[in-house]
């Protein structure tokens, strides 16, 4: 069994081990390219939003590399997002009927554990249970890294994409429990010589669609544009946080909520109380400004940009809300960046 | 005390039962006037350029409202009946409008989470003392919620209009799609044609739909396909549902080989150019009609 699930970015490292654990073997098909958008965006709707595009480019992708079993989140609410699957499983079975699409909701962890995962992978419940656990330190390793490579792009960008290589060689051999804590240990030693704490650095927020966040092709790279301007990137989102959020294991969840209800009285779905909860928070600790992405006509991002132009009113906090989809330009991303971290540091050092 | 109501959004299901429920409650209200260029205009610079067209217009209504009521009546519907959502931005258009219009009056806005008869109830309360006086205006409202209108069986060539109901009924949307249809001789079915039971059914896909509005839409595909000739589905630009649920009627269109219009509409849609579109698929049905030829595929 040759299984395939979307890219993450770096949490794909956790989510292959997962199902490496659960005795099958991941055929991703080749890195994400401007190949995958397009074949995408050719099998598409016209006037559906970018993770989709990029998601059936995937498949399809993965499809042509020998993948035989496909595996999607779900999980139908107020977000187009749980509706993806219904159409891309009658689009990929138009292009390739040998294989078996796999829709996984996200909201019914019981079936998740007792029903989807043992029937697909022929595994006992427990194996399950025992994966989950491990994906849930995997993704929080991955959420360790991530911070402190943000953390020495803003100081050294050069050095970072050395140390960045190091550092993914070191989790991709992690295999266990306790493999994880050592790694730990690891990155930190790596990490460590080049982290300084001085307070001559500007700090951007960047908040937005958890996929968007996540794949860096989808976002254009865009933490790694803001590091090599010497911004320090502060992000909330993660593969960790949200099976956290998933698993209801999530305190952070509670205090994004009320922060958000300033603004979102109600959830009007997918992560916009999360944008505007975690954007307050932001603004609320000083940060000098935030970053907010969302795919092109996203509908709750559309209501969570609303609620952040009253905040960036409310608080003189500069925001810059970027919608992305299959027609941006590299060139024109970049241009606003390097206005808006312009913009941030004259307001931050303008005594 | 002066509520005013925006014609537009959830004004089209909902306004006839609001009106009597105020009416029979002694509340003086006010409701906008149908929607015009002007409303329009003003409606889109207070949101951002990517919301649908509904949402532009309701703006411009609550802009037109604001210097002529002291409250503002936008009740917030979250979930309808079985825990199926509306739309996130029929959810949040509460909140855009509390950023834009909180200095100019007060927002009365009830929160419906699958407790309609309720949320009025309590509302009616705090209007008035009498809970009888309030279980009155409810029920006497109530029946303005299941009117529809009769079909009218004629020999016509039958045209499904599917879309949703603030854009059908917003005549400023719909008059140049519904007077070229009816120019070129076609009965226009909508799913207000339906009754209650079918649009709710959970039969098929429909099941697997979570938005309430649009599993309506999706039945009245599914009921009237076999009867009419063609169907037209009109899309506001930025809908997310629609983009999703068009593309499966569409699908099942071409499976059952009907002609499928999409019309895709926004601020800056010309009549003109809807007006070709839809003569030229008027055409195509009435070549299909003429000839019986039912290979020509759209």
């Amino acid at each position: 069994m040759k299984v395939a699930f979307p890219y993450l970015g770096y949490d794909t490292i956790a989510l292959k081990k997962f199902v490496e654990l659960l005795g099958a073997e991941s055929c991703l098909g080749p890195p994400l390219t401007a190949r995958t958008l397009s074949l995408g965006t050719k099998y598409s709707p016209e006037l559906i939003c970018l993770p989709f595009k990029i998601t059936l480019g995937n498949f399809i992708e993965a499809l042509e590399a020998g993948a035989d079993t496909l595996l999607m989140a779900a999980g139908a609410r107020k977000c187009r997002f749980g509706y993806y699957h219904y159409l891309q499983e009658n689009i990929l079975k138009k292009i390739d009927n040998r294989h078996c699409f796999y829709a996984i909701s996200q909201y019914t962890p019981y079936e998740f554990f007792f029903k989807k995962m043992p029937q697909i992978f022929g595994v006992t419940p427990q194996k399950v249970i025992y994966a989950t656990w491990l994906l849930l330190h995997y993704s929080a390793l991955i959420d360790y890294f991530r911070k402190l490579i943000r953390l020495t792009r803003a100081y050294n960008f050069y050095d970072a994409q050395k140390k960045e290589l190091e550092a993914l060689r070191i989790i991709e051999n992690v295999s266990s429990f306790k493999e994880v804590q050592k790694a730990k240990k690891e990155l930190r030693k790596i990490f460590s010589p080049i982290i300084n704490t001085s307070n001559e650095i500007i700090r951007i927020g960047l908040v937005g669609e958890i996929y968007l966040m996540l794949e860096p092709f989808a976002n254009y790279e865009i933490e790694k544009e803001l590091g090599k301007l010497g911004v320090l990137v502060v992000s909330k989102r993660s593969l960790y946080r949200h099976l956290k959020h998933l698993l209801k294991l999530d305190l952070f969840d509670l205090r994004t909520i009320s922060n958000a209800y300033k603004y979102l009285k109600d959830s009007p779905g997918g992560e916009a109380i999360k944008t505007v909860g975690e954007a307050h928070i932001f603004a609320k600790k000083n940060i000098d400004g935030i970053i907010h992405i969302y795919p092109f006509t996203c509908m709750p991002e559309n209501i969570a940009y609303e609620a952040l132009q009253k905040l960036a009113r409310d608080y003189e906090i500069p925001i810059l809300s970027i919608s992305i989809d299959e027609h941006t330009s590299k060139t024109g991303l970049l241009t606003r960046l390097e206005a808006f971290v312009e913009v941030v540091k004259r307001k931050k050092f303008k005594g | 005390m002066k509520v005013g109501i925006p014609r537009a959004l959830l004004y089209y299901r909902y306004g006839e039962f609001w009106k009597s429920f105020f009416k029979c409650l002694n509340v003086d209200f006010i409701i906008s006037p149908p929607t015009n260029k002007k409303i329009l205009d003003q409606g889109v610079k207070y949101v951002s350029s990517e919301v649908c067209l509904p949402v532009k217009i309701i703006c411009g209504h609550l802009d037109w409202l604001k210097n002529k009521a002291t409250h503002l009546f936008l009740p917030r519907f979250v979930e309808l009946n079985n825990g199926l959502y509306t739309c996130p931005k029929m959810i949040g258009i509460v909140d855009i409008a509390r950023f834009h219009f909180q200095n100019y009056f007060q927002i009365i806005s009830p929160k419906i989470k699958n407790n309609f008869y309720w949320t009025h109830f309590k509302l009616g309360l705090k209007l008035t003392k009498n809970p009888l006086k309030v279980k009155n205006a409810i029920d006497n409202a109530q029946k303005y919620l299941n009117s529809y209108p009769k079909l009218k069986a004629n020999g016509a060539p039958k045209i499904l209009l599917l879309s949703h109901f603030y854009n059908i009924y917003d005549y400023y949307i719909s008059q140049p799609i519904i007077e070229t249809f009816k120019n070129q001789g076609f009965t226009i079915i909508t799913k207000e044609h339906l009754d209650n039971k079918r649009l709710n059914s959970t039969k098929g896909f429909a099941k697997n739909i979570r938005w309430v509005y649009e599993r309506e839409l999706y039945n009245a595909f599914y009921y009237f396909l076999p009867q009419v000739q063609g169907v037209c589905n009109i899309i506001s630009f930025g809908c997310g549902p629609d983009s999703l649920i068009s593309e499966v009627m569409l699908n099942e269109a071409h499976i059952q080989n009907k002609p499928f219009l999409q019309l895709i509409i926004d601020e800056h849609t010309s009549a003109t150019g809807l007006i070709t579109r839809i003569e030229a698929f008027c055409e195509i049905i009435k070549k299909r009609l003429d000839n019986n030829v039912s290979s020509i595929i759209l």
